[in-house]
């Protein structure tokens, strides 16, 4: 079963900006080599934190509209959202241990 | 079903011209978005070219499940007549496949040159399951199976503007190739044999994806590779399925790297499987350049000579050879066993590859056909059943042709001829087929061996093969040698242990 939440221009505020915990959303792209491997990753993040932080996937070429109004500009680009807001952003694929080190500033991740 | 969750952002029907912008992270800023609910806050919209009554629609609303083009196969959903264009058709596998795929229902077009034959007489050498010209091979598929394939003599490399008016004609929502040169012994006779394969492979495939750019952007090549790409690591690192998964870190300097998404490092092992990583490396920058899609199918070593179509009837028949060249290790053992030859184990005979049956093989390009890749999605799969050793091969074959078939056999080690470890290890990764295509072996290994010997009994199959015992042992020699290998060992005693170490779903 699929921890992911499937992010589109049509749910993304209500997922991602209105969410009652962070979120942590990876802008992808279908042609993206990199981006097509950090699903097993996340997932385990997913389940790892379940409840304390939601981690979501935005396909950018589907979604071209939140893509560009937070001026993605390399495949993938992660960002972690608390309240509404940008808190950090990095780009490029992610171990495990860089994308906990993202996840650390919003939860408790011992 | 595996892909019933797929929507039309999969389907080759799907018409993207003009409506998405496939770089819109950082390399273009024109926005196509047209969302039904306000300016280019919306999603992206596509058309159907098979249902141009839905007009402009969301692909993502419309399933493989809910799409009445899709019809329900056991391989998955599967395009309604999707037309498939099969390059290398009258080979040992693309003659199977244009049977298989024409027999669930697939629009079948294929070219062929005709060169494996050529390839394989100019070594004087021959199929030992004897295949009749295509003509007669189409004759026999309508009369027996009802099955018609749409069929044009074209060379891939030196005839490509008559490749393209085929490819304008057909419209194929799906390319498979099959039409490279498949010996790695072959590539290491001499100079001319090196340059040729090269230029074939290469250059022919380079063609078919310029034509697909023009021609049929939203179609998906699914391409034959090979495990050979990898080679075998002395390191023991797992062969990843072409890429690094994220997990996979490059330590350095106290600093970490997410090595996920990056090529796996290729190691090929004769000219022939250089061709075939360099397709790897032409496929993954057309896909990245012009947004196609493709599947590059690292098969692993395929044997047997069984499907259904095939076996309905001797004209159906798909080519099986036992030279040093054009035969593949099972198919050899088999061969020589019915030849009374002591089966021939290059070196110690325990270099490790990784198996895949005809049928079964089948089975797995259907179903990368059924769930295309998505736009300018690059992806690879290694397709293989299981792994087993040189050793424990010859010793499956010695069983049941003693056991079943009362021919005695026996093992023999012979000088290694190619450039190789004989001990190694090996650990490939094969979960993606079983995982995402929902393919599931079907064919133990024993069953085909047993199959092989029944087909490869028969007497004027048994006459074929004695006619060609000279060409058992290998001559061509990496180093350039031109000498027969000499014969180390017999092994007189065979332990018949179980020794198999197939894929356990």
């Amino acid at each position: 079963m699929s921890r992911l939440v499937k992010l589109s221009a049509r749910n993304f505020q209500e997922e991602v900006l209105e969410s009652d915990v962070p979120v942590l959303v990876e802008f992808s792209a279908s042609w993206c080599l990199p981006s097509r491997q950090q699903e097993p990753v996340l997932q385990q993040i997913a389940r790892e934190f379940d409840g304390k932080l939601k981690v979501a996937d935005l396909n950018v070429d589907r979604n071209p509209a939140p893509a560009s109004r937070y001026r993605v500009m390399g495949c993938p680009t992660f960002v972690v959202f608390q309240a509404g807001e940008e808190v950090v952003r990095r780009t490029g694929a992610q171990s495990r241990a860089r994308l906990l080190e993202m996840v650390q500033a919003v939860v408790n991740v011992d | 079903m595996h892909n019933a969750a797929c929507t039309c952002w999969n389907c080759p029907a799907i018409d993207l011209t003009g409506k998405v912008d496939f770089r819109a992270c950082g390399q273009s800023k024109e926005v196509f978005a047209q969302g039904q609910e306000g300016q280019g806050e919306g999603y992206i919209v596509a058309e159907c070219k098979r249902r141009p009554e839905l007009g402009l629609y969301d692909p993502m609303s419309v399933t493989f499940e809910e799409c009445p083009e899709w019809k329900r196969t056991p391989f998955g959903y599967l395009l309604d007549n999707m037309r498939v264009m099969i390059l290398g058709i009258d080979g040992y596998l693309g003659w199977t496949l244009a049977l298989w795929l024409a027999a669930l229902g697939c629009e079948v077009s294929g070219v062929d040159n005709f060169a494996r034959r050529g390839w394989v007489s100019e070594r004087g050498a021959h199929s030992v399951v004897p295949i009749r010209g295509m003509t007669e091979r189409l004759h026999a598929a309508k009369e027996v199976l009802g099955l018609g394939i749409n069929f044009r003599r074209i060379d891939v490399l030196n005839e490509r503007p008559k490749l393209r008016e085929f490819m304008d004609e057909m419209k194929p929502e799906v390319i498979v190739h099959y039409g490279e040169c498949p010996s790695a012994p072959y590539s290491m006779i001499d100079l001319d044999h090196a340059t040729y394969v090269q230029q074939n492979n290469v250059l022919g495939t380079l063609g078919v994806l310029f034509m697909m750019r023009d021609s049929v952007p939203e179609s998906s090549l699914v391409k034959l590779g090979t495990m050979g790409e990898y080679g075998a690591p002395l390191t023991g690192r797992p062969l990843f399925e072409g890429m690094f998964p994220a997990d996979a870190v490059l330590q350095w300097d106290n600093r970490e790297w997410s090595m996920g998404g990056e090529l796996t490092p290729r190691d090929p092992v004769s000219f022939y499987h250089v061709s075939k990583v360099q397709d790897t490396f032409n496929i993954y920058e057309a896909c990245k350049y012009w947004w196609l899609r493709s599947y590059d199918v690292m098969q692993g070593v395929i044997y047997g000579v069984h499907t259904d179509q095939v076996a309905a009837d001797p004209r159906l028949r798909t080519r099986l050879d036992m030279d040093e060249w054009f035969g593949t290790v099972i198919n050899r053992f088999v061969s020589q066993a019915v030849a009374g030859f002591p089966l021939t184990l290059y070196g110690s005979g325990e270099q490790i590859r990784g198996f895949i049956a005809l049928e079964d093989a089948m089975q797995c390009m259907t179903r990368l056909i059924t769930q295309p890749p998505e736009p300018g999605q690059y992806d690879v799969v290694n397709q293989m059943s299981g792994f087993y050793s040189v050793r424990q091969l010859a010793e499956t074959v010695a069983r049941i042709a003693s056991t079943e078939f009362s021919l005695p056999v026996l093992i023999q080690r012979v000088e290694n001829p190619r450039v190789e470890s004989d001990i190694h290890p090996y650990e490939p990764i094969f979960s993606k087929l079983p995982d995402r295509f929902g393919f599931q072996p079907r064919v133990p290994l024993e069953d085909e061996v047993y199959r092989m010997l029944e087909l490869l009994t028969q007497p004027h199959i048994r006459q074929r093969i004695n006619e060609k015992r000279h060409l058992i042992l290998p001559r061509t020699w990496w180093s350039g040698l031109k000498k027969q290998v000499e014969t180390l060992e017999i092994i007189e005693e065979i332990k018949y242990e179980p020794t198999r170490k197939a894929f356990r779903p």
